[in-house]
């Protein structure tokens, strides 16, 4: 059946700066604030949007995102004709298809595009915190006529050299762009989120098959902005936060702690985050348990101090530990007499009796480096 | 692919007051996260069972948007799946377990199941259990019915036995005399029985006592891991709550917290719901906490149950007690120690007038308001009667000139103060100074002006009642009055009705005289009781079962559409009966008596009931009483063919205190002509005091056709003497089927009007008379004497409500 828009999600980056968290997993599959794994935000925004045929072009250890995301039918995309599609490489002619940049992806998969002739193409990226209302940069796309359409979100100036940075007028449109410049012309960071005209992407993506790396910010954006298609941005207001890093997935955990109505998680209006119910009981603070200023996931069993943590879901603190400014992702188990401060725990280690690791930078422990990043205490 | 499919009995009402109000049991909230239901529907999921239906009653809105298409529990399928089989004859009540008539309604579901055998459970109870270890038994046994049962021993109405066999039940049900299984398992004699126990885990949720104690036993690691096997999980609703947060000052202990909490306050030995907030300073105690109910600041929470919603004012004091929880409703504000002002407005009231029930509840509840520190006041009209007597006390406050239609009439406000309870009268010479209460051709003209003055003299109050609580149809006018006057139009209103059948019908002109001109009515006349209902706030009837009765029309007539409109503002509060009523203090009986020395005194007792009845003499005889009015709601014509039969048993003997219509007086002369020394009616009923049957006979008959609330079969269990009673009204709420293996239950009650149903349980009883063991029979009749319904409880129940009313913003 046609479509005015479909969508499509990159999740195929390695994810490599995340070290050992995304070591069995993919990125948008990592866990968030307790409950939630990163692609929930992104499924949430198509689920309010209404947008329900969606392509997820995955790359890496695709095995537990799409055992996650299953039929899609937490976030209502469990529709008869559309829903959710995992787009995973495949060997065409003998040879596997290896994606080179977010654009060859998208070229990769253009079929899918075309079996909905879709007018229009939201491509997004899956492993960014945010609620954004995707009908409303539709609106603005369509109120401009735009060939292309790029979110953008305002920046400090110390953080633009991580971003491409776009210059718009007052209309909005683009007048100029730059990839990750030291000096910004304009505060204006693109969110890697582009709508497209689809007869545009199809002409943009043409033979751009040989190169050896094509990516919408350095290839695709340029290239239309030279030949003067209408380029407009979409200026996004909200909090929003790209995972990348160790650093920006403890700094996301530590935004959601410091803010009570982070995200508005809580709310039943608007937007609403749904994530994929993992059926646990309810948490349980036991007689030694304290816990302040904190989150806390179902199933988790509290009897030591949790201080400004976030505590992911079947984690376990046994008594007289102690725990601050960390993030336990799910299933973490925290003997007796554990101290830590400063760190990210991977999903499902065994802290044992009396370890200690009070770290002076944010330091992941994972199975595999327990024993070299903190010690036990005598 | 397992060979049993399941019926889900969500037919069983329960005994939960409030909770129930806007829910069936089965989607009652449990354990923080959970629905009762969903215990019993994972059990099917994690036994392989892939056919489920669900029998509802009422109100299963709630249970239906929570079960979905039953995808959470892999009953969204093809072949089979879960089933809503909805009630189809909405006359059909709620009773104690779904019966093989309400089954016959779906009987193409049970015909169509291929699976060979089936398991009938509620869906009330919290267990981890798999079905399929009861089959292994039940096969071998070889066993027809198998009944499981808690490690405790206690009934969980929870069945297994073939299709074929529940078939044969369901087709016959008309010609049975079972109307449910554990009716066949507990009287059937040619039926093979078997009972499984189940060693695990098990809680039947039946009240809020139930209810809270289950869920504070999930505080207990051990139940928590025998319910919550991660081999056998429990599934429930996908919600999307973020986690729960904690803020600087929380501070909790030993508690169980669902999702998407917010807790800044302290908790102890709690069970916090999904998005409930407990704010900086509030203290929540022993409780259970539903969804999305908000603690504020400095409230200070402790054994009680709060129900979905509710909101604790910040500073207000929530204290119930393990024996005594506090209940909230769905939605109701709790507020802090506002000063509650009632005014309660009838025309009649213990102890000045009297003519029936209404005025000793209206008597009653003053009384007990000032107990528990209720500031009340009672308004009546002034009758020459209560001058005479109270002349000297009454203190005369304010007089006024009302008009009324074209004319002007003078009123004069006496009041009498007796302990904190004012009492206001009305006096009129025009409407008041007669020497009867009712029964004037211009009883609407009457009490619409005493309405009217009530409503004037308010005005002059020095603090304006926050509720004015009226009953029955005289006082009907008063809430339309009061919305029509700005300065009172804050007050809350509260309507209860007595008994629906007396409805106050009058000239349209009234309206007129009260100044009410621009009522659009079609009508000649007006109906007190439907204009009353139509306007007060909310609206309440004299038991719960009355109250659910009133929603058909068999009993609430012209009225039904208006009571069902008003569900939602409608509340049951059972009566109570008053402390002084007591075998040991009564002065009029033989032998006086209290559970210590009854098993001595009530030989005695019914010694001299058959000797001043002239009846045959002994204590073989199985005597049963009955105190009543001789008229049709009394069950009389049930009851004349049931004695003509049963009075042919040799050792039963009947007497009948009353009087009434002369057609039953007749057929029932007929039957004491032909037993003369076994029947005695003493037809005179104003005259003798009957407390001598009271505590001279075995068993009380009240058969009634319906009963709003009923004290004598509350005397009767006072007085040790054991009702057999139809379910109806206050009967079904005040009497427990007796089970002699449990050992619980306080009588015998049947559910058909009709007199084969009533000899079923005359048999009955007198087959435990006859035959029971000692042990068994003394132990009903402790039961009996136990069971206490005070005029405490009621009251405490209306205080709560008159704060559900004021605490509601939304009217």
């Amino acid at each position: 059946m046609k479509r005015s828009l479909i969508a499509m999600i990159l999740v195929g980056g390695k994810g490599s700066r995340l070290n050992e968290i995304t070591k069995d997993t993919a990125k948008p599959a990592v866990s968030f604030g307790g409950k939630y794994r990163l692609i929930d935000f992104t499924l949430s925004n198509l689920a309010h949007a209404n947008i329900d045929v969606v392509g997820l072009i995955t790359q890496y250890e695709p095995y537990e995102l799409m055992n996650y995301i299953g039929n899609g039918g937490s976030w209502d995309l469990d529709t008869i004709d559309g829903g959710i599609s995992f787009l995973t490489p495949y060997a065409k002619s003998g040879e596997v298809q290896w994606q080179k940049g977010t654009a060859h992806a998208i070229y990769q998969y253009y079929s899918f595009v075309k079996q909905y002739q879709a007018d229009h193409v939201l491509i997004l990226a899956g492993d960014h915190i945010y609620k954004m209302d995707y009908q409303k940069m539709f609106d603005h796309h369509h109120l401009h006529n735009a060939d292309l359409t790029i979110a953008s979100v305002d920046v400090p100036i110390e953080e633009a050299n991580r971003f491409g940075m776009i210059q718009y007028d007052l209309e909005t449109r683009m007048t100029g762009f730059e990839e990750k410049p030291q000096k910004p012309k304009s505060l204006h960071a693109s969110m890697g989120i582009y709508l497209f005209k689809t007869d545009v992407l199809e002409i943009l993506l043409q033979g751009i098959g040989q190169e050896e790396s094509i990516d919408f910010g350095k290839n695709v954006i340029p290239k239309a902005f030279k030949e003067g298609y209408r380029i407009f941005s979409y200026p996004f207001e909200g909090y929003w936060k790209d995972v990348g890093t160790i650093d920006s997935l403890y700094q996301a955990n530590m935004d959601m702690l410091d803010d009570p109505n982070f995200l508005t998680l809580n709310v039943s209006k608007g937007i609403q985050v749904y994530s994929k119910s993992m059926n646990l009981p309810p948490h349980i603070v036991l007689e030694d348990g304290i816990i302040k200023k904190s989150v806390i996931a179902d199933g988790s069993i509290i009897d030591g101090t949790i201080i400004h943590s976030t505590v992911g879901y079947q984690v376990v603190v046994m008594k007289n530990s102690y725990i601050e400014d960390c993030v336990l992702l799910p299933q973490v188990f925290i003997s007796e007499n554990v101290r830590l401060k400063n760190v990210i725990v991977n999903k499902g280690v065994i802290i044992p009796e009396n370890y200690t690791l009070i770290a002076d930078q944010i330091t992941v422990i994972d199975s595999s480096n327990l024993m070299e990043v903190g010690g036990i205490d005598e | 692919m397992n060979n049993l499919f399941m019926v889900v009995d969500a037919t069983i009402k329960g005994n939960f007051n409030k909770l129930t109000r806007h829910r069936m049991p089965g989607a009652m909230p449990f354990g923080a996260k959970y629905r009762l239901i969903d215990f019993t529907l994972s059990n099917c999921k994690n036994s392989g069972i892939r056919n489920v239906a669900i029998f509802p009653y009422g109100n299963y809105r709630s249970l239906s948007d929570h079960i979905g298409s039953g995808d959470r529990w892999d009953l969204s399928r093809r072949k089979d799946g879960i089933f809503i089989l909805q009630p189809k004859n909405l006359n059909l009540k709620s009773e104690d377990s779904i019966s093989f008539q309400r089954m016959y309604e779906h009987i193409e579901y049970f015909v169509r199941s291929t699976q060979e055998y089936v398991i009938v459970s509620p869906a009330n109870i919290v267990w981890n259990i798999d079905y399929d270890d009861v089959l292994k038994n039940h096969l071998l046994r070889q066993a027809d019915i198998t009944e499981v049962l808690s490690f405790e021993g206690q009934r969980l109405k929870t069945f297994l036995l073939s299709k074929t066999t529940l078939l044969s039940f369901i087709k016959n049900y008309d010609d049975l005399q079972y109307r449910n299984l554990t009716e066949v398992y507990d009287y059937s004699p040619s039926i093979n029985k078997n009972a499984y126990v189940f060693e695990s885990a098990c809680f039947f949720i039946d009240t809020p006592d139930d209810l809270f104690k289950a869920n504070m036993a999930l505080l207990s690691m051990d139940i928590r891991h025998q319910l919550f096997n991660p081999q056998h999980p429990i599934f429930s609703k996908e919600t999307m709550s973020s986690p729960s947060r904690y803020g600087d000052e929380s501070f909790v202990k030993n508690s169980i917290i669902a999702s998407g909490a917010v807790i800044e306050g302290a908790i102890f030995n709690s069970i916090i719901g999904r998005k409930a907030i407990v704010k900086k300073g509030a203290t929540v105690k022993n409780s259970v906490i539903m969804n999305q109910c908000i603690i504020e600041g400095d409230a200070f929470v402790e054994y009680a149950i709060l129900d979905k919603e509710t909101k604790v004012m910040k500073q207000a004091k929530v204290t119930g007690s393990s024996e005594d929880l506090f209940i909230s409703e769905k939605k109701q504000i709790v507020v802090g120690d506002e000063e509650l002002n009632i005014v309660q407005i009838a025309v009649e009231c213990e102890p000045f007038v009297k003519t029936g029930g209404l005025a000793d509840v209206v008597g009653a509840l003053a009384a007990n308001y000032s107990k528990l520190g209720v500031q009340s006041s009672v308004m009546m009209p002034l009758y020459p009667r209560i001058k005479e007597k109270y002349r000297v006390l009454l203190e005369m406050r304010a007089e006024a000139i009302i008009p009324y239609g074209d004319v002007k009439y003078k009123a004069t406000l006496y009041s009498y103060l007796d302990q904190n309870t004012n009492y206001y009268f009305i006096e009129s010479y025009d409407f008041f100074d007669r020497d009867e209460i009712y029964g004037y051709v211009d009883d609407g003209d009457r009490f619409a002006f005493f309405s009217k003055a009530c409503l004037n003299f308010i005005h002059i109050f020095d603090d304006l009642p926050n509720v004015i609580h009226i009953h029955d149809w005289h006082t009907g006018l008063i809430p339309l009055l009061v919305k029509n006057d700005e300065a009172v139009k804050s007050i809350k209103t509260l309507m209860t009705i007595h008994n629906i059948d007396y409805q106050g019908i009058h000239p349209m002109t009234i309206l007129n005289k009260v100044g009410l001109n621009d009522i659009n009515h079609y009508h000649q006349s007006i109906n007190f009781m439907e204009l009353g209902l139509n306007n007060a706030t909310t609206i309440s009837t004299v038991s719960p079962t009355y109250h659910d009765e009133l929603r058909y029309e068999y009993y609430s007539k012209n009225l039904v559409e208006i009571i069902n409109r008003r569900d939602r503002d409608f509340y049951g509060i059972l009566n109570g009966l008053s402390d002084e009523i007591d075998p040991l203090t009564d002065l009029s009986i033989k032998v006086p008596y209290s559970p210590k020395n009854v098993f001595q005194a009530k030989p005695l007792n019914k010694k001299y009931l058959q000797q001043t009845m002239n009846l045959a003499v002994g204590d073989e005889y199985f005597v049963m009483g009955m105190v009543s009015r001789i008229v049709e709601q009394k069950g009389f014509d049930i009851l004349i063919p049931a004695l003509e039969e049963f009075m042919s048993q040799p050792n039963v003997e009947f007497v009948l205190l009353g009087t009434g219509e002369e057609r039953y007086i007749n057929a029932l002369k007929a039957i004491e002509a032909k037993y003369p020394n076994r029947m005695k009616l003493n037809i005179g009923y104003d005259a003798t005091n009957p407390n001598y049957i009271y505590a001279g006979a075995d068993a009380f008959l009240m058969p009634s056709r319906f009963e709003p609330c009923g004290t004598s079969q509350m005397i009767a269990l006072k007085y040790g003497t054991i009702p057999i009673v139809r379910q109806t009204g206050g009967l079904n709420d005040t009497i427990e089927q007796f089970d002699s293996v449990s050992k619980k239950g306080n009588g015998f009650k049947f559910y058909n009007y009709d007199s084969r149903d009533l000899i079923f349980q005359l048999h009955n009883a007198l087959h435990l008379f006859n035959n029971g063991e000692k042990q068994v029979k003394q132990q009903l009749i402790k039961n009996a004497m136990a069971s206490h319904f005070s005029l405490e409880v009621s009251a405490k129940a209306y205080v709560e409500l008159y704060k559900t009313m004021i605490g509601s913003s939304n009217r």
